[in-house]
């Protein structure tokens, strides 16, 4: 069996979303899954940018383009047509969550939740007064984990972007939110273990 | 006399709190007076409980998620982070893991990814609100990015499907009626769960360092028995669509499985790799023809790619390898 092959057979066995549970044909509404998610002019990953989305907006689908099914054609939420990589749609909404200053929670816009940088939380504060009473180790705890924290914000969309073309995998998460002509990065893809299949 | 019908209304609570609702039913029609009204009183408090139960607020969600994260570090031996190789090494943990998470159920959940000191236990572990930890005993065992991701997804798949999130949901239901039998769980504890079961349920943990710890440690209580063998493949498979969605094999996370001991470390809770083998062979048969569908994924373009050189300081053992 080949190695294509073989991946076909385990992506059928282990019953992942081939069909999606809610089937969507042409002109029906799919979900923007990924964060930054870019609609592009034509069916490549360098294009002119028309419209940068986020997770729980809708696209009407047209179909997959008939040279590289990775690619589909939609209509974003203002109208305007273009191509949006296959694994960035959903035939499912994700979860959105936000904390409101009372401590609750409420739909959103997903565009200005993201815009806003509300997702953005520390360890929360009893947490940490928690952790600084219990004794022990747990105050070095509280320490690292806010460091670490401070560590993993900086890791932007734009780091993450360079890393997935380096190593060869799909442009999901784009680098940011700018529309039109892309920067062009040049420089060497990774070097894969096993080779692109 | 009195006291002692208490107690033993009190005691018919404790020994019937899930399913006495029909019971308490009739003996308040029957108007029986006595112990019969203190039991009543005690059930219907206790049926209350059951509000708990509810999926808790996000806020309630980071608060558990931030405790168990601290005691999480606490047992690991702390996180990796001194000097500029190792937090390197997290960064690089974080870029292929936020990745992951961007693209998973719950994108805009903030997630923390860290290496844990320990260098003994092949493991990693999650908490709600996003935080994922591998050991780095885990990674001196990874061979590539693609085995590292499958680790990391199937962390984000546990916090994703809110599996520790339902073990809380029990833990607050348990301790709510605890607090009404009044001698497991007492004082300014007892007092904020039953407020909370005469309310919408929700607990502010952030308010009660007291009711966070008590939360806390029942919870890592009942996680340290394991999630179920169907939540354990649930995140299989959403670990495998994440690794499909990003471009990685999902071949690489499959080798990984099989090289570790059936029953040991991260995998200690996973069902037996027989079991896995008659999932898959169910869920074929299930399997609809795409038709003129639209595809989420497909099998096409994957990548495996190599570790980076950042990834070596986990190596001080040697075992790992290095080709980045």
């Amino acid at each position: 069996m080949t190695k294509r092959r073989m991946m076909g057979v385990l992506l059928l066995a282990l019953g992942l979303p081939v069909t999606g549970a809610g089937a969507v044909q042409k002109d029906g509404k799919l979900y923007v899954k990924a964060r930054n998610t870019r609609v592009l002019k034509s069916p490549l990953p360098t294009a002119d940018v028309v419209a940068v989305l986020q997770p729980g907006q809708q696209v009407t689908w047209k179909g997959a383009d008939p040279k590289n099914k990775q690619w589909h054609q939609v209509t974003e939420p203002g109208g305007k047509p273009g191509y949006v990589f296959q694994t960035n749609l959903s035939t499912k909404p994700p979860n959105m969550e936000l904390v409101a200053k009372d401590g609750g929670t409420r739909a959103i816009d997903p565009a200005a939740f993201v815009s806003s940088g509300a997702a953005v939380k520390a360890l929360s504060p009893g947490a940490e007064k928690y952790g600084n009473e219990k004794g022990g180790t747990s105050a070095q705890a509280v320490k690292q984990i806010k460091a670490l924290e401070d560590l993993a914000n900086k890791v932007t969309p734009e780091q993450i972007a360079e890393h997935v073309r380096q190593a060869g995998l799909f442009p999901v998460v784009a680098p940011n939110t700018t529309l039109g002509p892309q920067k062009v990065t040049t420089g060497k893809s990774s070097k894969s273990t096993k080779g692109t299949k | 006399m009195r006291s002692l019908m208490k107690v033993l209304a009190s005691v018919g609570v404790g020994l019937c709190l899930t399913s006495c609702a029909q019971v308490t039913k009739g003996l308040k029609a029957a108007k029986l007076g006595g112990a019969a009204d203190d039991f009543v009183a005690a059930s219907e408090k206790a049926q209350k409980c059951d509000k708990l139960g509810t999926p808790p607020a996000i806020a309630e969600e980071y608060a558990l998620g931030s405790a168990l994260a601290i005691r999480w570090v606490q047992q690991g031996g702390g996180l990796m982070l001194s000097g500029a190789s190792e937090q390197q090494l997290n960064t690089y943990v974080n870029t292929v893991g936020r990745n992951l998470a961007m693209q998973s159920p719950r994108p805009t959940l903030r997630w923390t990814f860290g290496v844990l000191e320990d260098p003994r236990n092949f493991n990693a572990v999650s908490a709600p609100g996003g935080y994922v930890f591998v050991t780095r005993k885990l990674l001196q065992g990874v061979e590539n990015e693609g085995q590292l991701a499958g680790v990391l997804a199937h962390e984000i798949a546990h916090i994703a499907l809110k599996h520790a999130l339902s073990q809380y949901a029990t833990v607050k239901v348990s301790a709510c009626k605890g607090a009404v039998v009044g001698d497991v769980v007492f004082g300014a504890i007892a007092e904020r769960l039953l407020s909370a079961s005469n309310s919408d349920g929700k607990l502010d943990l952030d308010a009660d360092t007291g009711l966070m710890g008590k939360m806390a440690d029942d919870t890592a209580e009942a996680l340290s028995k394991g999630n179920s063998k169907d939540q354990e493949l649930a995140a299989d498979r959403l670990a495998v669509e994440l690794m499909l969605s990003a471009g990685y094999d999902p071949d690489a996370y499959r080798q990984l499985i099989a090289k570790t001991a059936e029953g040991g470390g991260v995998f200690a809770n996973h069902p037996k790799k027989e079991e896995r083998v008659k999932q898959i062979a169910d869920i074929l048969n299930k399997l609809k023809d795409s038709g003129e569908a639209f595809v989420e994924l497909s099998p096409g373009s994957l990548h495996n790619p190599a570790l980076p050189a950042s990834f070596s300081v986990v190596k001080a053992t040697g075992v790992a390898r290095d080709t980045k």
